[in-house]
């Protein structure tokens, strides 16, 4: 209000003052409405929940002891998240090199890690490995099958690592490439090397661009985390499963772990919000 | 001109675009210590592409360049290659059209950026000098803002000020007005002159009449690859030689 009589002081004429209001209100009542839609339809889905005749005592009981899971989900996330980060720098890097033997090393590791299931990957690590192990050990590598027999958590973080890398990697390589090629010049104009031109001027503006499409990784690795169950790993999702089975009450474990899954997105979802608010200082209208 | 010293010296100068986009056809240019060249020409005549090869942007495919004593031939292999240019990359600062400033640093940043990344100075070191430069071109107080909140006036003059931190020999400017509203021209322009008279070397290709009548030594006007005049550009403007500069001249005057 105050801002618009301001504004009329400066001698906007009075019905464009009622034109101003009425954008204003459109705006505001959109946001309302869709925070009061969304609530409706949240409290419509608790409703379902409660008329399926959910058991609500059940879950409460078994809560602390799934939420245990959390644990190993985020362990393993955040590990190979951060692995993923590394392999897909290197691997952007080499998708762009004009040195054939590491361009082609990324191509095929980008190709191969796409090109086959997460699931089965998940097992080579497990279960493929130790048996590569043997044979070299047989070939006259001693001793190298021990290094190779990877127990289920490093297993799950480099299959998980991997896999993901590979996918940031072409998120990586977009990134760069979206860099206007007048950086570029302007960087080599001052005398920068190569290296010290993606190091200072490409590398930090593509970061702010693949900022959301890192964090959107992140979020479903958090999620697949859970094929780390398949090793007997207790968390999360395997706590569920197991004590949905045990007593016949799957329904309410997965509902429950489901939940704290949305949640935990939810969360990771503000702290992107908030990352790339800050990222975003220099951009146009931005807040310096 | 024959008893100053030589800052540039092309020899018949090739560039090839692809297969048979002959873009520069054996062109020759001698620039001496504190000369201010201006550059003319239609649209796709080479001259930003002749610029370009100056430092290196565009590799050239036939011809020698030498900047400052150092001296490049096309299509070389030796081992300081690359070296070389970085080296003549040094000693030339460039201003771009569409001035490049690096949109994740403060104005500041911007100017002490080279300094710090190439010369290998602190920021500590580099502050003092980039403060200075960024008074000489009337931005103190823009000092901490961002690329987006500056004018293009504003960029442009930064852009300069980013060039002169590395104490470059010469300044090549491709089209420093041409992005520019009108009523910015002028400002960019004066940092030029004023530039021009403190001795720098300055090859610009533009077509600001102000600054290639009255502040340039020389006048080049160039199409199809090669120059079709060279003068003083008084004699230029009022009395060029070849009928395809009139024609050219009719249209920017």
């Amino acid at each position: 209000m105050n801002q618009l009589n301001s504004v009329a002081e400066r001698g906007i004429p009075p019905e464009a003052l009622e034109v101003m209001r009425s954008i204003d209100a459109r705006r505001r009542n959109f946001s309302r409405n869709t925070k009061i839609s969304l609530a409706v339809m949240v409290l419509l889905l608790v409703l379902t929940l409660v008329v399926l005749g959910l058991d609500f005592k059940f879950m409460a009981k078994w809560l602390k002891f799934i939420l245990t899971g959390i644990g190993f989900t985020l362990m393993v996330s955040v590990l190979a998240i951060s692995l993923a980060c590394v392999l897909s720098v290197i691997g952007a890097l080499g998708r762009l090199s004009r040195n054939p033997v590491f361009n082609a090393m990324a191509t095929l590791y980008v190709s191969l890690i796409r090109g086959t299931p997460l699931l089965v990957q998940v097992y080579m690590w497990y279960l493929a490995l130790p048996q590569i192990g043997g044979a070299l050990q047989d070939l006259g590598f001693v001793g190298i099958q021990k290094y190779l027999t990877l127990p289920a958590i490093p297993a799950g973080i480099m299959a998980l690592a991997v896999c993901y890398g590979a996918y940031m990697t072409e998120t990586v390589r977009a990134g760069i490439q979206s860099i206007k090629i007048g950086q570029n010049e302007a960087a080599k104009a001052l005398g920068m090397t190569g290296a010290q031109t993606m190091r200072r001027v490409i590398f930090p503006q593509a970061l702010r661009v693949i900022i959301p499409p890192v964090s959107n990784e992140f979020i479903a690795m958090v999620k697949d985390s859970s094929l780390v169950s398949l090793m007997g790993v207790w968390e999360l999702s395997f706590r569920a499963i197991k004590i949905g089975r045990r007593y016949f009450q799957s329904l309410e474990m997965l509902i429950m772990v489901a939940v704290i899954y949305w949640v935990m997105c939810i969360v990771l979802q503000t702290i992107q919000e908030r990352i790339e608010k800050h990222m975003a200082r220099g951009e146009r209208g931005g807040n310096g | 001109m024959n008893n100053s010293k030589v800052m540039v010296k092309i020899r018949n100068l090739h560039k090839v675009f692809g297969r048979d986009l002959h873009v520069l056809d054996g062109i020759d240019l001698d620039v001496s210590v504190g000369e201010v060249v201006s550059i003319l020409g239609p649209s796709g005549s080479g001259k930003s592409t002749l610029l370009r090869c100056i430092n290196f942007l565009e590799e050239p495919t036939a011809g020698t360049i030498e900047v400052d004593g150092v001296a490049i031939k096309a299509g070389e292999k030796s081992k300081g290659h690359a070296a070389k240019i970085l080296d003549i990359r040094k000693k030339t600062g460039m201003c771009f059209q569409a001035f490049n400033l690096f949109p994740h640093m403060t104005a500041i940043g911007n100017v002490m950026e080279g300094p710090v990344t190439v010369l290998g100075q602190t920021k500590k070191e580099a502050t003092p000098y980039a403060e200075e430069l960024l008074d000489w071109v009337g931005l103190s107080d823009k000092r901490d803002e961002f690329p987006a909140r500056l004018s293009g006036g504003q960029q442009q003059r930064v852009a300069i000020a980013r060039s002169l931190a590395m104490k470059p020999k010469i300044m090549l400017f491709d089209e420093p007005t041409s992005a520019l509203d009108p009523e910015l021209v002028g400002e960019v322009v004066d940092v030029m002159e004023r530039l021009a008279n403190e001795g720098m070397t300055i090859i610009a290709v533009t077509h600001e009449m102000h600054f290639a009548r009255d502040v340039s030594t020389r006048g080049f006007i160039m199409d199809g690859g090669n120059w079709i005049e060279e003068g003083s550009p008084e004699e230029m403007f009022t009395n060029p030689k070849e009928e395809r500069s009139k024609q050219f001249l009719a249209h920017i005057l």
